[in-house]
């Protein structure tokens, strides 16, 4: 609801602030006037069907959010192993993965975008090798990462 | 009599007689307890005028409860160009929806707050385009909504060539659904169908998909779950809820949406 009231403020606070610096550049996909695709006797045509942006992807995320509460919870009581300190960095990433995935597609459509979508896309997946690379360092030279963690907390 | 022979209408007459009534019952008049109402006006015809909020003073106690009976006093008595949508007055045609006081509602439902000191604003319902004042353009809402092929879809009939008969629990699964209006305040109340209205179906189409997903006598199942499987149509739903706490008929859009999750699930 927060939204509600500062929209319209907001859209104009965007326009003249960062259109001149940021977005100069970048040239958006003109929307048909008043969305309307077709005749307004057409109904809407949905994306074509693709289980993987559908529902696997809806189920593979949240059977990694489920999975991540007992993970998280392990180290506490148990101490850290490797086994469930690499598997525990390994959904975390994916879960930033899908999380940051779901704002691009959110504010970066593709149907405005276009290929800067790609581009965004891109750049998350480059964002996320690097992480990965930068784990699988955390595991092997530092014991990993609740390690890290507990490290830095008692610092 | 003789006022009614000379033209005065029957309106008028009781109109005077209900007035003469009240004042023997209080003795003094009331004291006029005007509030402010700030509304929301372009005109399509002016288009080089931007949009503005107009602020119009009505009298509380000369005028019905509700926020449509105010708005309706104004057209009548003060600004014949005020533009909005109303019918049926009792909630039930789902013409009348508006943001009134920040929140999307039915003008005829909602209670004006007795509150002068505060002014009371009405926008049209947020994030579409706006045909004039308070009419909001639906029509992308409504190819959305004839998307979802919202009748009933059979391969088979009955054998007695009659109805499709139904267990009193599966038409129980039908509660809290066939109610919908389809008024518009729920899907004009989610942020994700303010950014991606163009291709996210919201709340209220959703619903309805979920409606006909679980009438026990549909068979169109397959193709309708099918038209579900992408990125946009469904999924761009993050339960942010607003549509059930916005919901002027009390239903829970969040809740249906939910369940259509649950049933692709593993589809």
């Amino acid at each position: 609801m927060l939204s509600l009231y500062g929209t319209r403020g907001l859209m104009n606070a965007r326009s003249s602030i960062l259109k001149p610096g940021l977005l100069r550049g970048i040239k958006t996909i003109p929307q048909p006037p008043g969305n309307i695709i077709g005749t307004v006797n057409d109904a809407y045509v949905p994306p074509p069907p693709k289980k993987f942006d559908g529902s696997l992807h809806w189920t593979s995320e949240r059977i990694v959010a489920i999975g991540l509460v007992p993970l998280v919870v392990t180290p506490f009581l148990t101490g850290a192993s490797t086994a469930v300190d690499s598997t525990l960095s390994g959904l975390l990433l994916y879960h930033c993965y899908v999380g940051f995935q779901s704002c691009i597609i959110d504010y970066i459509p593709e149907r405005v975008y276009g290929k800067y979508f790609n581009y965004a896309m891109y750049l998350l997946l480059f964002g996320s090798g690097v992480s990965a690379y930068g784990l699988y360092v955390i595991e092997n030279k530092e014991g990993g990462l609740t390690k890290v963690i507990s490290k830095v907390w008692k610092a | 009599m003789l006022r009614t022979v000379f033209g005065e209408s029957m309106g008028m007459l009781r109109k005077q007689t209900m007035s003469g009534l009240r004042g023997l019952a209080t003795s003094a008049e009331q004291a006029p307890n005007i509030k402010k109402f700030q509304i929301y006006r372009w005109n399509p015809d002016t288009p080089e005028v931007a949009p503005q909020m107009k602020t119009y003073e009505v009298d509380l106690n000369k005028c019905g409860p509700m926020v449509l009976d105010a708005i309706l006093k104004i057209k009548n008595e003060q600004d014949a160009t005020l533009t909005f949508r109303r019918s049926c007055r009792e909630g039930i045609c789902g013409s009348c929806a508006m943001n009134i006081g920040g929140r999307n509602t039915l003008a005829c439902l909602c209670r004006i707050d007795r509150d002068t000191s505060k002014d009371l604003k009405i926008y049209p319902l947020p994030h579409m385009f706006v045909v004039r004042d308070l009419v909001p353009d639906l029509t992308h809402f409504y190819k959305q909504y004839k998307s979802i092929q919202p009748y009933l879809q059979r391969e088979t009939h009955p054998a007695d060539g009659r109805e499709n008969l139904q267990s009193v629990e599966d038409r129980a699964k039908l509660d809290g659904l066939y109610e919908c209006i389809l008024c518009a305040c729920c899907s004009t109340s989610c942020p994700s169908y303010w950014w991606n209205q163009q291709q996210y179906l919201g709340p209220a189409v959703l619903m309805q998909a979920y409606r006909w997903l679980i009438d026990s006598r549909d068979q169109a199942s397959k193709a309708r779950k099918e038209m579900l499987q992408n990125s946009m149509s469904l999924y761009r739903c993050h339960t942010i809820m607003n549509c059930a706490r916005t919901c002027p008929k009390g239903l829970n859009p969040g809740k249906a949406i939910a369940e259509i999750k649950k049933q692709l699930a593993f589809d």
